[in-house]
């Protein structure tokens, strides 16, 4: 993967998760700071960190980045969710927007 | 995790703010600043979320709404609205326009890290959202205490781009750009408060200029400032104007330089309208009519002066024709001749001179076409030296189709001359004599064998179809083809007279059976036959009732034509002559000398006949008779003897017999023909309407008749009494004006 079409996305405890840069603008969030105007260089920073989100939180939201795009490409599968991740996932997707 | 995350109170939370939105003003001003980096913006962000998800009483929701708000008042009224005050016209502009760029960045900017709001408290309590909001401020505060003063900046520069000189274009584009977009999806901020003043300076501008043109220059030369005028304006509008404005700016200046002052444009001493058409300027009458179809009603004046033109070229070639007319020889009056062909062609020209005009200049308007053919019906009418246009129209055809005819053309010019006399026959509202007339004369290029060319006889005749109808054509087409199975019948009657050599009479005889019907009708005199030609009819006769049993000949002897040898001392010559002149050279035979009454009585002809008869024989090129006293004319009391002694180089001629004028016998004929059409049409109105007022019927009469003729009104009126007399109509007893139908 060219580093030009990745996005480093930190958690709280530091962990690092490279994803597509389609799949992380799945959150608005994301993809309203990647494509704010001038400031960013595209080539430079590409990593944000989120020190509220837990690292097994931000695991499956990555999952379900990949997840989104394929169900919206017409791949309709079942996305499951450990009841026990569920309160926090809802607070990280409202968060990112997602 | 999110679930312990610590609350943050307004004051510190908004002191956090406060730094990105100072960062980012430093930024658009163009202060030493880095750049926001992800993180920096997540935080930002963050903040903001986390402020309005905190529990009450620490949801700050409507507060940070406010903040938002209150950041861009602050920055546009200690910053923006200072620095947009101290300067002034084009500067002013280029500041407001940088602004409004700043602006809109820090909209964007701000909007993103406030973003939570927009998610659910603004639609909860129905509130604009965030970008809403942030251009707000800027309508509100800069805008609105500016508005007026930039639209003058900006008009002052149209002004002075009209006037020649070079301004920013994109400049202007950019400061109009506002306007349409500080109205947030709708156009009322650019019409109101900037279109409207604009295009009342673009009138004012116009007017002025219009003012000063009109007193200086010629008709076309202020048309060309006009239409350069328009061309740069449209221009304008594609260079910085919004492009709704082009349709109302257009018609402001079409308005102040045409419509303002059209009449005295086209009236323009010198150079308007009449004089242009007068010097055949077709550049400037082209550029009249793009100019004048443009503005309401543009075009009628222009139309009225072109149907004048041409009436009044149509008007003066008729007099020229009369006036060349009345210099003609007295005996030559009632003839047709040159000048009235050459009046024809003129017409013709002229015609293709100004349907030209109407194809080009007018680019084929139906109110130019209207006002040709107007104009053309007002002077088609007009007759020549007591011809009508019908019968020159008439003759005109006859000498294109005859033998030895005035026009020598070639086949394709013949054609095409052909088709345009037919289009001219449109504007003669007396078809129907036309009609008569050219029957009459068809009939005597068939029957002399005077035709031309088949093709081009038929062809006319498959234009006039087309033209006026199958009636208008049925009878000539008849007598086209009557002349085809004549021939046939001829062939037959040679094989009759060889299988019955008894039948001969001796002499050649041809005859041509016409139908009566198709053909002009013709007064049959009781000639009195020479005793050989007697016995050529009867002959005839026996054969055609030996054919057809119910079917009556009448025998037209003035039609015909008889080859005989004239036993002259010198030499036998042989001429060709009418029967009608056979007939009394024939009477020489049994006599060497006769009296004008004897021959008058022996011909049993009537004295019109008789002088014109003997006119060709002793007065005329070639002196067959003798006659006392030997003057230019015929008298009753001359006397006429055979003329031994006459000779020519040739050895057969022919003795013209000028052929009687038709002119008021086809007059005659079609106002018999009209009464019963007129007739007819009464009938057949109120039949189907069974009342109708007097004026109601003499119009429907019109209408319905107005395809061949233009029936008088008082003709229509004693038809009407006539048909009253006849018991088809009734006047009603308590309206005299009234009329009722009796089945």
């Amino acid at each position: 993967m060219k580093k030009e079409d990745t996005v480093k996305l930190i958690s709280a405890e530091g962990f690092e998760f490279v994803v597509d840069e389609n799949a992380a603008m799945v959150s608005q969030t994301i993809r309203n700071m990647l494509t704010s105007p001038g400031s960013f260089a595209e080539t430079q920073h590409r990593e944000v960190t989120f020190p509220e989100i837990s690292t097994t939180i931000l695991e499956k939201i990555c999952q379900y980045f990949y997840w989104s795009l394929q169900f919206a490409s017409g791949k309709e599968t079942e996305f499951h969710i450990e009841p026990e991740l569920t309160l926090e996932l809802m607070m990280a997707a409202n968060y990112l927007h997602t | 995790t999110m679930n312990d995350r610590k609350t943050i109170d307004l004051e510190q939370g908004w002191e956090f703010m406060q730094k990105g939105i100072t960062k980012l003003k430093n930024i658009l001003e163009g202060l030493p600043e880095t750049q926001f980096s992800s993180e920096d913006y997540m935080m930002l962000y963050t903040t903001i979320y986390n402020m309005c998800t905190q529990k009450p009483p620490h949801d700050y929701s409507q507060q940070l709404y406010d903040k938002y708000r209150e950041s861009f008042e602050d920055y546009i009224t200690t910053t923006v609205l200072p620095s947009l005050r101290e300067k002034h016209d084009e500067f002013m502009l280029r500041e407001l326009v940088k602004r409004w760029a700043n602006h809109k960045v820090m909209v964007r900017w701000l909007s993103r890290f406030f973003h939570y709001l927009d998610r659910y408290f603004i639609a909860r309590r129905s509130l604009p959202a965030l970008h809403e909001v942030g251009l707000t401020c800027f309508r509100d505060l800069v805008y609105q205490e500016l508005n007026a003063k930039v639209r003058d900046a900006v008009i002052s520069l149209i002004d002075q781009e009209r006037e020649g000189e070079q301004i920013d274009r994109a400049l202007l584009k950019n400061v109009l750009d506002i306007f349409v977009e500080i109205g947030m999806g709708q156009m009322d901020h650019y019409e109101n408060d900037f279109e409207a003043s604009m295009l009342k300076d673009t009138a004012a501008y116009y007017s002025r200029k219009a003012s000063n043109w009109i007193l200086e220059d010629s008709c076309p030369d202020y048309m060309q400032k006009a239409e350069d005028c328009l061309k740069r304006e449209k221009e304008r509008v594609s260079h910085y104007l919004h492009s709704t404005s082009e349709p109302k700016l257009l018609e402001k200046v079409q308005n102040e330089l045409l419509s303002v002052y059209a009449n005295q444009l086209l009236e323009k001493e010198h150079s308007g309208c009449h004089a242009l058409l007068r010097d055949d300027k077709v550049e400037d009458l082209s550029r009249m009519y793009r100019l004048f179809s443009k503005i309401p009603k543009g075009l009628d004046p222009v139309a009225h002066i072109f149907k004048q033109h041409v009436t009044s070229e149509g008007t003066a070639l008729v007099k020229q024709a009369e006036d060349a007319a009345s210099n003609k020889k007295a005996e030559k009056k009632d003839v047709v001749g040159m000048q009235e062909q050459v009046f024809v062609r003129k017409v013709i020209e002229l015609h293709d001179k100004y349907l030209a005009y109407v194809n080009d200049c007018f680019m084929n308007h139906t109110l130019f076409h209207k006002a040709l053919k107007e104009a053309f019906e007002v002077f088609c009418n007009k007759g020549v030296a007591g011809s009508s246009s019908a019968e020159l129209l008439a003759t005109f055809c006859d000498n294109i189709l005859k033998k030895g005819g005035s026009e020598k053309l070639s086949d394709e010019a013949i054609e095409e001359t052909l088709e345009k006399v037919v289009k001219l026959l449109a504007y003669i509202s007396d078809k129907d004599l036309f009609a008569e007339f050219y029957r009459k004369k068809l009939a005597r290029r068939l029957l002399f064998d005077k035709s031309a060319n088949d093709d081009h006889e038929r062809s006319i005749l498959t234009k006039l179809k087309q033209q006026c109808g199958g009636q208008f054509t049925s009878k000539m087409e008849g007598m086209v083809t009557d002349l085809t199975l004549a021939r046939e019948n001829q062939t037959n009657f040679e094989e009759y007279l060889s299988n019955n050599p008894n039948a001969n009479p001796g002499i050649d005889l041809t005859v041509t059976v016409l139908t009566t019907g198709f053909w002009p009708s013709y007064k049959s005199f009781d000639l009195n036959l020479p005793a050989e030609m007697v016995r050529c009819v009867e002959v005839f006769r026996e054969f055609y009732q030996s054919k057809t049993k119910h079917r009556k000949l009448t025998w037209i002897y003035s039609l015909g034509t008889c080859n005989i040898n004239g036993k002259f001392e010198p030499k036998t010559m042989e001429l060709i002559v009418t029967t009608y002149q056979a007939s009394t050279l024939l009477l020489f035979n049994a006599s060497d000398r006769l009296s004008y009454q004897e021959i008058v009585s022996q011909l049993n002809l009537s004295d019109d006949d008789v002088v014109r008869l003997l006119h060709s024989l002793s007065c005329a090129k070639y002196k067959i008779l003798n006659k006392e006293p030997n003057t230019k004319t015929i008298s009753p009391t001359d006397h006429f003897s055979f003329n031994e002694k006459f000779t020519d180089k040739m050895r057969r001629i022919k003795i013209p017999l000028p052929p009687v004028d038709e002119k008021k016998k086809v007059i005659e004929d079609v106002d018999k023909d009209r009464r019963y059409a007129i007739d007819a049409s009464i009938v057949r109105i109120m039949k189907s309407r069974k009342v109708l007022g007097h004026q109601q019927l003499v119009m429907e009469c019109v209408e319905q008749l107005g395809r061949m003729f233009k029936p008088d009104f008082k003709a229509i009126k004693k038809r009407i009494e006539d048909l009253i007399t006849r018991d088809y109509l009734e006047r009603d007893k308590d309206n005299p004006n009234l009329f009722r139908y009796l089945a």
